[in-house]
């Protein structure tokens, strides 16, 4: 199976790079302007990054067109995730209360996503922005005291987005996350 | 998983089709360096030579311990003193991304006489992912510029060789203990050493000051992590602060310095949470550092996560 990493320039890119690595499927970080034709994959990550993408939007090269055209799973990470949201619609800003290191990440909705986790578990986070209003035919998956959308999905097609980092060693379950994913993509070949 | 025989085999064949002639290595005593040193002889022997440079910043003793090691790897080495040069290009500097950026110029000033003398055209470098990573470029924010990355200067003429690019510390260490590296436990100990752990100014008196407290923290740590009292954390040290505080010794008004005490529980170096040192252990530190060290009457604990502070302060 093969599960690219774009990369929106985020510290744990290469991280999300590792935990695939480490899960035994073919992987590489991508340019986030690489074609979608130059994508033959099964699933993809976007990765988070320094563009706030409130504001630099233009950053975010052609993520765009892998979520309108991709026909693979994607899951998007924190930049990656508000991205997500305000493509199709929904709106991502300023976080009221930014959150850095140790949350608690409390598990609204039964999903494939976070299959065997617990209700509650713990999930690291470094972020200045959050999804806002969800798009529409999404889903919110789960929150945190002071974020409302820690996680959601899109229920039309394989779409996951995730606020804090299953990437890091410091966040429990984040291993059973992925594989969560790649049994998605391995479904959807 | 990670395969680390596997990984030694490749990095092997990599570097021997990628160095033609001779090299350096830059060895600071650290497993990541060793490592690379030992992947780059096996791959072109005695073409390569291992310098180790003498900041004047180094922790206690480290000298002694980077001789024997490099006694130990039985590689061709040579040590360079370059003490006056560092604390002369950092006089008065006070900005951390400075600071920096003077210290990997120097360094690859001093490799690249070295290399010259021996026409050696490559230099190897122990460069792992955090070091790019928090480099920054292009779309990644810079955090702080690596002195074996993100302050390498322009115009520089050897050809880096970083065989550990992808690796983070804890498959650094699986290839040392592979390679029997004598060093693969030790704590990460950045380039800049002493340079950043020192807030402010980096002058002789400040970098002793650094160097004994540093020691104090690691002696009484690792005895009481011997005990069993504690859990030896991933990286722990002291640091200098440039705040000076009134406090009161012998009856006499004393108005010194600051040490801040850092430990933290890590696997990759990229997340870490502070480490819950017990607090008769943090009481032992204090008051050796309060009474050995006559400049300094406060000691602070670090309860910072990463993120949002960094390891390191600087």
């Amino acid at each position: 199976m093969k599960v690219f990493v774009v990369d929106n320039g985020g510290q744990w890119t290469h991280r999300e790079w590792r935990v695939l690595r480490y899960l035994d499927v073919e992987t590489k970080i991508v340019l986030n302007t690489t074609p979608l034709e130059e994508l033959e994959v099964d699933g993809l990550v976007l990765s988070g990054g320094a563009p706030r993408v409130g504001l630099d939007a233009g950053m975010m090269g052609n993520n765009a067109e892998y979520l309108e055209k991709g026909e693979f799973p994607i899951l998007g990470i924190c930049a990656g995730h508000q991205f997500m949201a305000i493509h199709f619609g929904g709106e991502a800003g300023p976080s009221g209360i930014p959150e850095f290191g140790r949350t608690e990440i409390v598990v609204d909705e039964e999903d494939e996503l976070f299959e065997g986790l617990p209700k509650a578990f713990q999930g690291w986070e470094s972020h200045n922005d959050e999804v806002t209003v969800l798009p529409e035919d999404f889903i919110g998956l789960a929150h945190s005291n002071n974020c409302k959308c820690q996680a959601m999905k899109y229920l039309k097609r394989p779409i996951y987005g995730v606020q804090f980092h299953p990437e890091v060693e410091h966040t429990d379950y984040g291993n059973d996350i992925f594989k969560n994913f790649l049994n998605v993509c391995e479904e959807n070949r | 998983m990670f395969d680390a025989s596997n990984f030694i085999d490749e990095a092997i064949q990599k570097v021997r089709e990628e160095i033609d002639g001779k090299a350096v290595v830059a060895t600071s005593g650290g497993v990541d360096s060793a490592v690379a040193a030992i992947i780059v002889s096996r791959a072109i022997g005695d073409n390569l030579l291992s310098i180790y440079v003498d900041t004047g910043l180094m922790r206690k003793g480290e000298k002694e311990q980077v001789t024997s090691m490099l006694e130990d790897l039985d590689v061709n080495y040579e040590i360079v003193d370059a003490k006056d040069e560092f604390f002369e290009a950092l006089e008065g500097v006070l900005d951390p991304e400075e600071k920096r950026m003077i210290i990997g110029g120097k360094f690859i000033e001093i490799f690249e006489r070295e290399a010259k003398k021996i026409g050696a055209e490559y230099l190897v470098q122990g460069t792992i992912a955090p070091d790019w990573i928090e480099s920054g470029g292009d779309l990644r924010d810079t955090i702080k510029s690596h002195h074996n990355v993100g302050a390498l200067p322009e115009g520089m003429e050897l050809k880096l060789v970083e065989p550990l690019r992808d690796l983070y510390k804890d498959e650094v260490r699986k290839v040392g203990r592979e390679l029997g590296v004598t060093v693969s436990e030790r704590q990460p100990f950045p380039g800049p050493a002493l340079a950043i752990r020192i807030l402010g100014e980096v002058t002789p008196e400040a970098a002793e000051t650094a160097r004994d407290a540093c020691a104090i923290v690691e002696e009484e740590i690792e005895k009481s992590a011997e005990k069993g009292d504690m859990e030896l954390p991933w990286q722990y040290f002291a640091g200098l602060l440039p705040i000076r505080s009134v406090g009161v010794r012998g009856d006499i008004r004393a108005y010194g310095y600051t040490i801040f005490i850092r430990a933290v529980q890590s696997v990759d170096g990229m997340t870490a949470s502070y480490s819950r040192i017990p607090h008769e252990v943090l009481d032992k530190i204090s008051i050796r550092i309060t009474n050995e060290l006559p400049q300094v009457n406060r000691v602070v604990y670090d309860i910072t996560n990463k993120p949002p502070g960094t390891i390191e302060w600087e």
